[in-house]
């Protein structure tokens, strides 16, 4: 996918010592600094880094969005124009005709009054001049382009009626409308499931074979940047580090940031007991960042004296390989961590310490007195009851040892969170039963509760809300201490500050709010106040993936750590399959409510899959071409039988629309609910999606 | 603001008259050095008046606020954390209160009772109940949806922690805002019943009434209603700039950043 034949060495997007300071009342804070780099037409790059490197004002610069706190200075050469200095009218006119832009949230992106075909069809009246009803017809035969088979029907839609993906789609045709020659995508497959990222990313890189559209594509996710791009720009703190063809900077990374980016990446693999990823220590600094001497320095595991004292100049190899770090040439590759091994504990069934069966889950959409219709069918006029249900988890069943990790893998939406809220009794299950340590968690007697909620504690997705904003870290810590009476009012300090250890940040964040701490640091307070209780069981609902890689790294070991030293369970909950089994020893994979295969870590990661676990992996898998997926969109349907039915690619017939699948065992601990022979899917052809798309191409 | 108070307290000792006392021989008098805002019909110095008028007009926006608040803010925060019936039970019971013209409600207390300070309060504050509640309401259903409250209920915290530890003080800021907004109001309000002859009954000083007072009388002499008015805006735009100032100070992120 990467092969270049449509690029040209003609320079498209050029940019020059781009420096971007942004003032504020009393500081200058630097967001970019002598930033250079080069898109040639019909080429694309990606500009990678963590939040806050920077990545996403270099975007507002081509596109002029700073606003008036911004300082730019260098040079934008689009086109072999400098950009920069001209007349705001007259670049409005040149952006929105020969840049398109699209950005991370397909879900506010779209205004919810206007139907989408008029909002694809606004650019094309604004800047080429059209009739309405033209552009409208043109906005629909973009949105076939875009591999939306009932392009009509979405064109008449309001964006509420669609999913992410559809709006994101929906969002790539109004920026593709005039034909622009750059298309500048700020993160825009990072809200969307893997599934459908997967989609967009082929859609993305057919419309580039087609249009010979440039892109310049902005992301943290290093994988996708891969399937996509020709180049690769890395960010840090402000500075570019490293800049060169995209196989070369994965492959053979040189910088020493690059490498800890990529070494901690967690491997789609089980991994055993004792491995731990490779983290880069520390954290990002905030700005200003030093001014002379490398950024990374205080993070880098091969830096010496020097380092933070001599400039760094861009170096450039030969092959036109750039790199921001004076002793790149002889660097080795990124320390691991290593810990002894342990032996892998042996899980008996007999001895379950949670024990699901059966557990259901149904939500009314309509509650309280909107459940209330007027009916009008049958004679005269009555008021019912009629709600609306939605069942969010379906008939779920498993166990989970002490000391043993349950991962759990599913997109959003197919009742995960649900179901670990239901076995903390956080919400009431409709029906079967979660069982704590021997004991029905929801018949309970209120004394026994308290026993119950201390041992099983939670840990949330949502750094930015899991901690009260108006509490202190070590009041957050002291109440659950207090409440179940944990620590004598004296010892308590002491306790807080040795939980504060436990979770490798110093006893002076006693002291700090919330709002003081970066992400990481929150969601190690947050672990520590689940840790508080000392519990035995705690749900992980998504910890790690509203952090940057390198952060998620040294969560992931922090909670492995956690794992092997007070021997807890947790209930691990993640849409990455990578993550989940980087951390767990068995995992689930959901859909729709269902648990359609459940397994040893390796299991599932080995054939036979189901195919739901065979589209994850093929999904987040790198390299490997995602052949069962289409860049096309998926049509809903419901369906009596399995639930998986409408978007299979192995479907073999009506069976599966109108039979539930059993839940079959393969080994004493793996088992899959699907009607196929799963012997033989093994040797099923892949269906060629690729294929169908050129087709498509060149009709 | 402060100053306002500052002044309201010691109307006694700044007036430079009794505000009662009537000065026949200086009827009507404009504004000069010696009756910095004039003199009305009876020749009682406006400015004394006024001074002791604001007594009135901020005791009386203050405690139908603070009524309103106490009711309202847990009236709100039971709403809003139980959800459900209870939701449903206190949010209707209080829309069927907001159904009413505000003024009516008032006007048919006080027509039915004897007239007094205390009374106008009460009355202008229970009226202020719904919305209060309303916003705390919707403040509290916004919290909800916090993951940390969850991490509280996980704890299984009991019913007043989580109310008065983990939900009321997020809820402070928006409160400071409506409340001082509710302050405006109740002086505005009493001042209206003043005008109208259902407040505070004369000869005491409010600013309200010497607005009534002076309508006959604008022709001739526009400073006997013109100075309570001015009075009155002042007041209004001083209490507004409290609540947004006490909003950025209680807010810790606000003031982190700087």
């Amino acid at each position: 996918m990467n092969d270049p034949p449509y690029s040209s060495s003609e320079p498209l997007l050029d940019i020059r010592n781009l420096t971007i300071r942004y003032r504020e009342a009393d500081r200058q804070i630097t967001a970019v600094r002598d930033a250079s780099f080069t898109l040639n037409r019909g080429g694309s790059l990606a500009i990678v880094g963590e939040s806050g490197s920077g990545k996403s004002s270099i975007a507002g610069a081509v596109l002029d969005f700073l606003g008036p706190s911004a300082e730019i200075s260098g040079e934008i050469l689009f086109e072999g124009r400098e950009i920069s200095g001209l007349a705001p009218a007259l670049r409005r006119r040149m952006l929105g005709r020969r840049i398109g832009a699209v950005f991370q949230d397909p879900f506010t992106a779209l205004n919810p009054a206007l139907r989408v075909g008029r909002q694809i069809a606004e650019p094309m009246v604004e800047h080429l001049g059209l009739p309405l009803p033209e552009a409208l017809d043109r906005a629909e035969i973009a949105l076939r382009e875009m591999g939306i088979d009932h392009a009509a029907e979405v064109a008449r839609a309001f964006p509420h009626q669609l999913s992410g993906g559809m709006k994101q789609r929906a969002l790539i045709a109004a920026a593709l409308a005039c034909n622009p020659s750059l298309l500048i995508l700020d993160e825009p497959t990072t809200a969307l499931d893997v599934t459908v990222e997967a989609q967009i990313l082929r859609l993305l890189s057919r419309l580039r074979r087609d249009t010979g559209v440039s892109l310049l594509f902005i992301s943290h996710n290093l994988g996708v940047v891969r399937r996509l791009c020709d180049d690769v720009a890395v960010l840090y703190a402000s500075q570019l580090v490293e800049f060169g063809e995209v196989e070369r900077v994965l492959e053979r990374p040189v910088h020493p940031y690059s490498k800890g980016l990529l070494a901690s990446r967690p491997p789609l693999a089980a991994a055993s007991r004792g491995s731990r990823l490779a983290a880069i220590a520390g954290q990002m600094p905030t700005a200003p960042a030093p001014e002379a001497g490398c950024v990374f320095a205080p993070r880098c595991p091969f830096h010496e004296p020097r380092c933070s004292e001599l400039p760094q100049p861009v170096v450039i190899s030969p092959d036109g390989h750039q790199v921001r770090c004076w002793k790149s040439a002889g660097l080795g590759p990124w320390p691991r961590q290593e810990i002894a091994a342990i032996d892998e504990p042996v899980f008996r069934r007999g001895d379950a310490l949670v024990n699901v069966t059966g557990l259901s889950k149904t939500f009314d959409k309509r509650a309280g007195f909107a459940a209330w219709r007027l009916s009008l069918t049958g004679g005269r006029p009555r008021l019912q009851r009629r709600p609306r249900r939605q069942p969010a988890v379906n008939d779920v069943s498993f166990s989970i040892s002490p000391g043993e990790v349950l991962g759990l893998v599913g997109e959003s939406g197919c009742g995960k969170s649900t179901l670990g809220r239901l076995l903390l009794r956080l919400l009431q299950q409709s029906d079967g039963s979660v069982e704590f340590d021997g004991a029905d968690v929801a018949r309970l007697p209120s004394q026994a509760l308290g026993p119950f909620r201390r041992q099983a504690q939670m840990v949330f997705q949502n750094v930015g809300s899991s901690l009260n904003p108006r509490l202190s870290v070590g009041e957050a810590l002291e109440r659950p201490l207090a409440l179940f009476n944990l620590a004598r009012p004296r010892e308590r300090i002491k306790r807080v500050e040795a939980l504060l250890e436990m979770v490798q940040l110093p006893p002076a964040y006693r002291k700090r709010y919330p709002h003081q701490l970066s992400g990481g640091e929150r969601q190690r307070v947050a672990i520590a106040r689940a840790l508080a209780t000392e519990p035995r069981f705690i749900v992980c609902d998504e910890p790690v993936s509203a952090l940057d890689v390198s952060v998620q790294a040294t969560i992931v070991n922090l909670l492995a750590d956690l794992r092997d030293e007070f021997g807890l369970s947790y209930l691990f909950i993640s849409h990455d399959l990578a993550v989940v089994a980087q951390l767990s020893d068995r995992v689930a994979v959901m859909y729709r409510g269902q648990i359609c295969e459940i397994g040893a870590a390796a299991e599932v990661l080995a054939p036979p899959y189901h195919p739901y676990t065979r589209m994850l992996l093929a999904s987040a898998a790198d390299d490997e071409p995602a052949a069962e997926l289409t860049d096309r969109a998926p049509t809903p349907a419901a369906s009596a039988g399995c639930v998986f039915a409408a978007r299979c690619p192995h479907k073999i017939g009506p069976v599966c629309d109108t039979d539930p699948p059993p839940l079959r065992s393969l080994s004493s601990s793996h088992a899959i609910a699907c009607h196929l022979d799963l012997e033989r899917q093994l040797v099923l052809p892949r269906p060629d999606g690729r294929l169908a798309v050129e087709a498509r191409a060149t009709s | 603001m402060l100053i306002l108070i500052v002044v309201a307290a010691l109307a006694q000792w700044i007036a430079p008259f009794p505000y009662d006392q009537m000065h026949i021989r200086d009827r009507f008098a404009p504004p000069n050095f010696h009756y910095l805002a004039g003199t009305d019909e009876y020749g009682r110095d406006v400015f004394s008046r006024l001074l002791i008028g604001s007594q009135l007009s901020l005791a009386l926006g203050g405690t139908a606020t603070l009524i309103s608040m106490g009711i309202g803010v847990p009236l709100g925060l039971i709403a809003g954390y139980r959800r459900g019936i209870t939701d449903e039970a206190i949010m209707r019971s209080l829309d069927v209160m907001l159904a009413f013209p505000p003024i009516m409600l008032v006007l048919l207390i006080l027509a039915v009772t004897p007239p007094s300070l205390i009374k106008t309060a009460v009355a202008i504050g229970v009226l202020a109940v719904a919305p209060i509640a309303r916003v705390t309401r919707s403040v509290t259903l916004d919290l909800m949806s916090g993951e940390f409250i969850e991490a509280a209920r996980a704890r299984g915290e009991r019913l007043h922690y989580m109310l008065l530890r983990e939900l009321l003080p997020n809820i402070w800021p928006v409160l400071m805002v409506e409340g001082s907004l509710r302050v405006v109001f109740a002086v505005l309000l009493g001042a209206v019943l003043s005008f109208l002859g259902f407040g505070v009954q004369p000869p005491a000083a409010d600013w309200g009434l010497m607005i009534s007072n002076g309508r006959a009388f604008v022709d001739t002499a526009p400073w006997i209603s013109l100075a309570p008015g001015i009075a009155m805006s002042i007041t209004v735009i001083a209490i507004s700039l409290v609540g947004d100032g006490l909003r950025e100070v209680l807010d810790p992120k606000l003031g982190a950043r700087r």
